[in-house]
């Protein structure tokens, strides 16, 4: 099983991230997917679910830094709609650390390595614990009757 | 599974005399020429099913204004839903508003694995049963209230006051932490298969708790559940109520008292309560009960009152933005303070229309829930 990370990389700052990543040969897993949007104030909640939708684990929101944006204002609108997002997730039961905004400087490809690969590994964590609860509470089905609450 | 025959004979469309009232009436057609319920009915049983589906069926806000006034009552909202279901086998895409969030969101409840913590919402003050046969069923609002907070939009305070007047009126009654959505948006736009997987894995949940009732303040909720859910699920024998249909009655058989507002207010009939279930006085007479509140009517009420312009997060344009001007003014007029509603949805998508006011044209008349206020007439001591 693979997980599956969805970034959408701003097409300034955080898309030479990922091609610095590629041109220094720098190793990630090939279920990290990109999707290149103009800039991150283009993303919005609507499409960060459909992300989780179509079975996405983790989704990585990747721009430039705060003051760096080509545009003038994605912080603005990415954080609200990133806070919105991680609300929905934590309602829906899905843990809201498979959401994560990175801002990054300019070509950092070793820092987009090192946050996917974080990213991968706690969402890694949390689904072998959620996998481990599901798992016991099979084993003690027929044994015990808990009440509903 | 449901073919076009079977449709037209339930939803007695032959019977269209092609007479035009529902256009008439229809507040889509009054500000869109192009829309014509009549003559989507005529084109779809001359070609027989065969030809191009209308692009206009997906303008419907499903307000039922045209099935109030036809003459042999043809349902075509049912209709329009149907058609919606096979412009989606043909594979139409949908263009829905507020990026497809809330379909989302339904879409993964729908899925079997999910476990939602929806309760982070609920006030320490409302008590709740553990064990009791009978469910508050509290629908979207907590992820509309995130979804829509930037407008102004709490509808969880009609969740809240809902549950107070319960726990005042001392009806027990316990919460169940993974419901779904009710899966009626998906339903109107013809996605069956959604909403039947919404559908199933709700009665699994409540057949699970052995919940024999359902109390809900969401009109939407209440018609699906009660309505819809028979239709296509064959176990479902839950009974479901209005929580307006709770508290009205005890107040008239002098049970239950609300406090002291002084306030003017004017009610706006969802459509889903008003004409789909045809609860026009409970909300009136709770809202006459509550003392030195002053209620006064909109020029277009009861059967007649104009829908709050949108319906399942799509296809939400500038004919829906007139007719939600258009309530708001009907509302201003009255000169009430506030516009009490039942519907959330309905809260949104005014509060929406005034956030997207321009040049102040549209009356910014306080909106509230009527359990809300209902709760809030209440002295805060008396509450728990």
């Amino acid at each position: 099983m693979y997980t599956e990370v969805l970034v959408f990389a701003c097409n300034w700052d955080g898309w030479s991230c990922i091609e610095t990543a590629t041109a220094l040969g720098l190793h990630y897993p090939a279920s990290v997917k990109v999707v290149k949007v103009s800039c991150l104030s283009r993303v919005h909640t609507g499409l960060i679910l459909k992300a989780f939708q179509f079975g996405a684990d983790g989704v990585m929101l990747l721009g430039c830094e705060q003051g760096r944006c080509r545009f003038g204002a994605d912080s603005e609108y990415i954080i609200n709609e990133y806070e919105k997002a991680r609300s929905i997730l934590e309602m829906l039961g899905m843990w809201k650390g498979r959401l994560v905004l990175v801002r990054l400087p300019a070509f950092d490809g070793h820092g987009f390595v090192t946050q996917v690969m974080k990213l991968i590994a706690e969402v890694e964590q949390v689904s072998a614990s959620k996998r481990a609860r599901i798992a016991d509470s099979r084993l003690t089905r027929g044994i015990a009757v808990p009440s509903h609450s | 599974m449901i073919d076009l025959q079977s449709v037209i004979s339930d939803t007695k469309v032959r019977l269209c005399l092609d007479c035009g009232k529902c256009t008439v009436v229809c507040p889509v057609a009054r500000y869109d020429p192009e829309f014509n319920p009549r003559r989507i009915v005529q084109e779809v049983l001359r070609q027989n099913g065969r030809g191009p589906i209308d692009e206009k069926i997906w303008s419907c806000i499903s307000c039922s204004m045209c099935v109030e006034r036809c003459n042999y009552n043809v349902k075509f909202t049912d209709f329009i839903r149907f058609l919606r279901y096979m412009a989606l086998e043909k594979g139409t895409e949908i263009q829905y508003s507020h990026g497809g969030a809330p379909q989302t969101i339904m879409h993964i409840m729908a899925q079997r694995d999910i476990r939602q913590k929806r309760l982070n919402w609920l006030p320490e003050d409302i008590e709740i049963s553990k064990q009791c046969d009978t469910a508050f069923f509290v629908g979207c609002a907590p992820y509309f209230d995130v979804l829509f907070g930037d407008l102004g939009v709490k509808t969880g305070e009609g969740s809240k006051g809902a549950l107070r007047l319960l726990n005042r009126a001392q009806i027990p009654f316990t919460l169940v932490p993974n419901e779904r959505c009710c899966g009626r948006d998906l339903l109107l736009l013809g996605d069956i298969e959604g909403f039947l997987a919404l559908a199933q894995a709700n009665m699994h949940e409540f057949s699970r708790r052995g919940i024999k009732n359902i109390i809900t303040n969401c009109p939407e909720c209440y018609y699906t559940l009660k309505v819809d859910y028979p239709k296509f699920l064959e176990n479902w024998d839950i009974n479901v109520v209005h929580i307006t249909e709770v508290i009205a009655p005890l107040i008239e058989k002098g049970q239950f008292a609300l406090g002291r507002l002084e306030q003017k207010a004017t009610y706006h009939d969802p459509c889903t309560l008003g004409r789909y279930s045809r609860i026009f006085d409970q909300p009136r007479s709770i809202l006459a009960s509550v003392e030195g509140l002053e209620v006064v009517e909109m020029a277009d009420n009861r059967e007649k009152a104009l829908c709050c312009g949108a319906s399942p997060w799509a296809y939400c344009g500038a004919v829906n933005k007139q007719i939600q001007k258009e309530r708001l003014a009907q509302a201003g007029a009255t000169g009430a303070d506030i516009l009490v509603t039942a519907c959330p949805k309905c809260h949104i998508h005014l509060k929406c229309a005034q956030k997207n006011a321009e040049n102040n044209d549209v009356c910014q008349i306080e909106i509230q829930d009527i359990c809300d206020l209902a709760a809030k007439s209440l002295l805060p001591q008396e509450v728990s």
